[in-house]
């Protein structure tokens, strides 16, 4: 059985891969990080941020809403102090950047040319932060914008990482793919707010993204839409928390998928659901992937 | 990793006390360490609860927690032969001192993880616990410790048990008398703010609660601030912490 994906030259040992913001910057869980398909760091800033207050997350049913608010140490701290030993990581290395202007991806960009760096994915779509993340990711002429700033700057694979909040996302995926993008993520957390038992916001940050298996269906036929509106590789992501799941992603029209929230539960769940994912196509007689992805918009 | 619940006890009306026994290779965790129980069957509540270390015997490890939400209620409800997955030991070990005066400062269900320090103080040290609740049926643990150490003072705000009011009213009586001492506090946020105003001088080794998502150190939600305005992560950097270090 062949997992392996090939995205503009680079090369992923399987299609599971851990999504930013859910597995540190990949240093915690080495033995899980070598065994999957790639890794995609927390969100690297230029500057430091410390993020947002306490509490930072809850629960809700089939899912949590976060609050974290890209705390990272920024740019030279990351290539100084992470970088350094995130080079010696198995698997593709893509690291995550946000910023509040095209300037500051431009520049995050340049600065990341390290020859361990497979990929960057640009982050349009965080709901936790004041400036930038899903603002700009709401408007598909600031993706196509700032998709062609970065383009400009990196020849590394590039994707980003789209938002669905109040926006569609393919319209937005077609915004990308004119910017240069190689590739798109589909979908970041949905907005969610938690309230108190006193009517009060819960979280320190007021309100939140909503992640696990409770955005999964939505998360499923954002990616199903996506995969028909533009010829790049879409990478699913959205409450993957075992093998079905993934194999689902695919059929849908996902080049990769990325595990998220279920780090949390599990820090090696991914290689759970890689072996889950195996287990179907296996029992399945399913040889490549190709031949069933993007089966559900296939005329039987 | 799975752990077979070997029994199951009510200390107070909302606190329980579980016994389990891992099965495969035995990590011993350290005082200050804490588990990731998840909710048995119910795939709607997702997350793990952190819930520290209150003893360990013959590879068996003591779970003490209070029942605050649905959570913790159906692990309240777990009864011997069940079994709880659990990941851990996870977080920093608490420091262990030698030949000091050590004051433990116990609130509430804050009680369970410094019961298993206490058993871990190396002998040379003069160890006091104040153990403090509303109520006297609220207190845990009391006769536990009064095997292991004995100046043991209770403290309740009804006066129902020991002496009448806050556990950080005794601490403040006894300070004074002590040279050099530590002090290690487990209990509700506004009892270590009250602490650290009254010990303003002393090494509190305060044990944290915080919100936690992944308890391994890879989602960043249990931060609490230090007072450089870096946030620290409850489940990594701490749940031991020195209180001066931080905002709370």
């Amino acid at each position: 059985m062949n997992l392996k994906i090939v995205i503009k030259k680079v090369q992923f040992a399987n299609p599971i891969v851990a999504a930013s913001g859910t597995f540190g910057f990949g240093l915690e869980f080495r033995q899980v990080a070598n065994r999957l398909g790639g890794v995609v760091t927390k969100a690297v800033t230029l500057n430091p941020r410390a993020g947002n207050p306490p509490p930072r997350i809850a629960e809700v049913c089939g899912g949590v809403v976060n609050s974290v608010g890209l705390e990272n140490p920024g740019l030279q701290r990351f290539k100084a102090e992470i970088l350094p030993e995130l080079s010696k990581l198995k698997s593709q290395l893509i690291v995550n950047i946000s910023g509040a202007h095209s300037a500051d991806f431009c520049k995050l960009a340049e600065g990341l040319t390290e020859q361990s760096i497979a990929g960057l994915e640009i982050n349009l779509s965080c709901p936790n932060v004041g400036a930038g993340g899903v603002t700009l990711g709401q408007n598909p002429k600031i993706v196509e914008k700032i998709t062609a700033a970065v383009r400009k700057t990196t020849e590394k694979l590039l994707i980003v990482k789209l938002t669905a909040n109040f926006v569609d996302p393919a319209e937005t995926a077609r915004a990308a793919e004119a910017g240069g993008a190689d590739a798109v993520t589909v979908i970041n957390t949905l907005f969610g707010l938690v309230l108190d038992e006193n009517g009060q916001p819960f979280l320190g940050g007021r309100t939140g993204g909503v992640s696990g298996p409770a955005i999964k269906p939505f998360a499923l036929y954002c990616v199903d839409r996506v995969a028909s509106a533009v010829s790049i590789p879409v990478i699913g992501c959205g409450g993957i928390i075992n093998g079905r799941d993934a194999f689902e992603f695919i059929c849908a029209g996902a080049k990769l998928v990325q595990v998220g929230t279920a780090h949390l539960i599990e820090p090696d769940r991914s290689l759970k659901i890689l072996a889950e994912l195996k287990n179907i196509c296996r029992r399945r007689k399913i040889n490549s992937l190709e031949d069933i992805r993007g089966q559900t918009r296939r005329i039987k | 990793m799975q752990a077979e619940i070997i029994s199951r006890a009510q200390l107070t009306p909302d606190v329980i006390s579980v016994w389990v026994k891992p099965k495969g290779i035995f990590v011993k965790p350290e005082p200050g360490q804490f588990y990731g129980i998840k909710i048995p069957e119910h795939n709607d509540l997702l997350l793990r609860r952190p819930i520290s270390v209150a003893d360990v015997h013959q590879h068996q490890l003591r779970f003490i927690f209070r029942i605050i939400g649905r959570g913790t209620e159906i692990l309240a409800r777990s009864e011997p032969g069940d079994w709880w997955d659990i990941l851990g030991p996870l977080g920093k070990p608490a420091p262990i001192f030698r030949n000091r005066n050590i004051l433990l400062c116990a609130g509430g269900v804050g009680a369970a993880p410094l019961y298993y320090l206490c058993r871990h103080l190396p002998r040379n040290n003069r160890v006091k616990v104040v153990i403090g609740a509303r109520r006297s049926d609220q207190l845990i643990l009391v006769h536990e410790f009064r095997k292991l150490v004995n100046a043991v003072l209770i403290a309740t705000e009804d006066g129902s048990c020991g002496q009448q009011g806050k556990v950080t009213d005794v601490i403040a009586r006894i300070l004074p008398s002590l040279s050099e001492p530590v002090i290690y506090a487990c209990g509700p946020r506004l009892m270590l703010v009250k602490l650290r105003q009254i010990a303003s001088n002393i090494p509190v080794w305060g044990f944290l609660e915080e919100r936690m998502g992944c308890g391994t150190g890879i989602c960043y939600c249990c931060g609490i601030e230090d007072i450089y305005g870096n946030y620290l992560r409850v489940c990594k950097d701490g749940p031991v912490v020195l209180l001066n270090t931080v905002k709370l």
